[in-house]
């Protein structure tokens, strides 16, 4: 089984990293492991949550505390964890591209990895770091490390430049001249980032409800042109301009 | 050791089943166990062309349960047959559908063509559907509608036909005793309660559907209690389900009267956990030296019968 190596560490305002013997060096930036939080069975369900980087076979994950489970974890003991993973479909990796990335909030956790992945292949990063207050940005520096250009935004103004991170990616992706966007956050944002790309491809992250997180409930089974997709197997990463985003509103 | 039982001529490998929607059509479950050594899967239930479920929120976590309104998401008899049974079979596992129709005539093209098959040995009829031809009742909940369904799929199924209850009326032991005297060769029981939850922040019902099914340790004591009263009224086998979620748990339900059990939501928990199961039985059996299982089916039951006392 997993083990969590050390005590979660604390990396901003109830943000929590989480370092796992995961025992395996393989996976893919997008996808994420499901983590049971009781052996008592309440809360029953595993939680699902994003690989913020994986080096060789230690993966960790970023957990806001919003409720019992995160909140457990946050608090979990160093030693055996019940994770299984990685699960899911990750973001499409190319070489030498020029990529815009916008992440908001916890967000920002699969983007790292991906960040970390696509500057190994050489691409051009863009990165758009947006929260709501500056007490909320966990580990700028090391998204920093791996960006061309990195910007934070605050709704608040706290930090970086002031409004949503979408409002500054829509200007720029506006402007054209990147080969991809990829985004993860609220889905208020990913929408908007989808709107605002126009001809440019957009994957997106979705971070809807799931049941199993194994693909055998279709509890987090979404709407797309090609079909319902079940999130936790086909996506939780999906072509954005694919997505019935009016549908998804309700499932949230 | 021999694990096995049989529900008419099926012979099931050994009492551990996975139950139907908790376990898909086995691909996904196929990453984490070995579906042959499982008693039986019952594969999610089936209508005759492709339904895309209910949309907007589908499941949700309650304490200790879960309340889903998945709307019976399939993939259609056609693809059933030419995609996900073969898989199933080259799997080595047996293979109960899940038959869901919203018609009695539906129902019985379902068990008609399922049970022609020489790779099914048993059907599951899921009462818990509405009749849609006649005003939405739900076959499981009104005596008439569901003797007159039992009767009719009767007829049209060759293999062993299992009737699985809905929970949801005032006594389960009647609609048993009913499928047993129209020649049903087993029941399952139970399948989710109906429940409910209010989104406060929107001020509605949080499921589209209204209602939704509850499922989970949550309702294990209910589920036990109604197996319990089954066993009284009939003497087909009876499937136990409802929250399963230790060994232990399925002992309760062997005692109370299941000849198999059936594991739903724990899979989605831990998917290995029907093996788990199944080892654990192997050991239990040998350790208290139980030659036939029979000798624990029931074993709870006092001469006496169910209490007549208030609680
Ligand atoms: C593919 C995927 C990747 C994710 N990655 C991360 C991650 O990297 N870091 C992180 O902190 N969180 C991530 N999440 C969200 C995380 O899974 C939920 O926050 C968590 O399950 C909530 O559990 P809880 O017991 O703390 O909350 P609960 O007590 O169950 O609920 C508390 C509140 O959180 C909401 N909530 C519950 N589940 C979810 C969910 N799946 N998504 C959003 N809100 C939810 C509830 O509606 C409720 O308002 C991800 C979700 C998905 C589907
Ligand atoms: C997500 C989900 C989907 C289900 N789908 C079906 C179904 O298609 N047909 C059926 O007869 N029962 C269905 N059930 C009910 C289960 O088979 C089982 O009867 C019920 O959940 C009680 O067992 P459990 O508490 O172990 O889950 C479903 C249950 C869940 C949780
Ligand atoms: S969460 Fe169960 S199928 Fe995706």
């Amino acid at each position: 089984m997993p083990t969590l190596i050390e005590k979660p560490k604390q990396v901003a305002y109830g943000h929590f990293l989480l370092r796992i013997e995961s025992g395996t060096e393989h996976s893919a930036p997008g996808q994420f492991i499901n983590i049971r939080t009781s052996r008592q069975n309440d809360p029953l369900l595993r939680r699902p949550f994003s690989i913020f980087n994986h080096e060789r076979t230690v993966m960790s994950i970023v957990v806001k505390s919003v409720g019992r489970g995160s909140e457990i974890l946050s608090q979990h003991p160093p030693g055996a964890i019940d994770a299984i993973g990685p699960l899911g479909t990750g973001f499409t990796l190319a070489a030498n591209r020029r990529v815009l990335i916008a992440g908001g909030g916890v967000g920002n956790a699969p983007l790292f990895y991906l960040i970390k992945t696509l500057a190994g292949l050489h691409c051009d990063i863009t990165y758009l770091y947006g929260v709501r207050a500056k007490e909320l940005v966990y580990l700028p520096e090391q998204y920093k490390r791996h960006s061309n250009r990195f910007i934070i935004t605050t709704d608040d103004g706290s930090e970086g430049t002031r409004g949503y991170a979408t409002d500054v990616a829509s200007e720029l992706a506006a402007g054209g001249g990147y080969d991809m966007i990829y985004t993860c956050g609220p889905l208020p944002m990913m929408r908007a980032m989808v709107e605002a790309a126009k001809s440019t491809p957009v994957e997106v992250s979705l971070e809807n409800y799931f049941g199993c997180g194994i693909g055998i409930c279709s509890g987090c089974s979404i709407e797309t042109a090609d079909g319902l997709k079940r999130a936790c197997v086909s996506g939780p990463v999906f072509n954005g301009s694919r997505i019935n985003w009016d549908s998804m509103q309700d499932i949230y | 050791m021999n694990l096995s039982i049989k529900i008419k001529d099926l012979v099931l490998k050994n009492p551990v089943t996975v139950a139907s929607g908790t376990a898909g059509y086995g691909e996904e479950l196929s990453h984490f166990i070995d579906l042959s050594k499982l008693g039986a899967i019952f594969t999610k239930g089936l209508t005759l062309q492709p339904r895309p479920g209910n949309r907007g929120n589908r499941i949700i976590e309650t304490p200790a349960g879960v309340l889903n309104s998945i709307g019976l998401e399939n993939v259609g008899l056609e693809r059933f047959l030419s995609e996900k049974l073969p898989f199933l079979k080259q799997a080595g596992a047996t293979v109960i559908p899940n038959v869901a129709g919203h018609s009695v005539e539906e129902n019985v093209e379902l068990c008609r063509t399922l049970s022609s098959l020489s790779e099914i040995g048993a059907v599951e009829l899921n009462v818990s559907c509405p009749n849609v031809k006649e005003g939405g009742i739900i076959f499981g909940t009104d005596i008439g509608l569901f003797t007159n369904l039992v009767e009719k799929a009767r007829t049209v199924t060759r293999c062993a036909l299992i009737v699985k209850l809905s929970p949801n009326v005032t006594d389960v032991g009647q609609f048993a005793a009913r499928a047993e005297a129209i020649g049903a060769d087993a029941v399952s029981a139970v399948n989710t309660f109906l429940g409910m939850k209010i989104d406060i922040r929107r001020k509605k019902p949080y499921f589209g559907n209204t209602v939704a099914g509850l499922s989970g340790p949550a309702i294990r004591p209910l589920a036990v209690r109604i197996v319990y009263q089954i066993y009284e009224a009939v003497s087909i086998p009876v499937i136990g389900l409802g929250g399963i979620a230790s060994f232990d748990d399925m002992l309760e339900f062997i005692m109370a009267g299941a000849t198999a059990i059936s594991v739903g939501t724990m899979n989605m928990v831990d998917p290995g956990i029907s093996i788990m199961l199944i080892e654990k039985f192997g050991i239990y059996m040998e350790s208290e030296k139980i030659g036939n299982m029979h000798e624990i089916i029931g074993i709870a039951h006092s001469p006496g019968g169910l209490s007549e006392e208030c609680p």
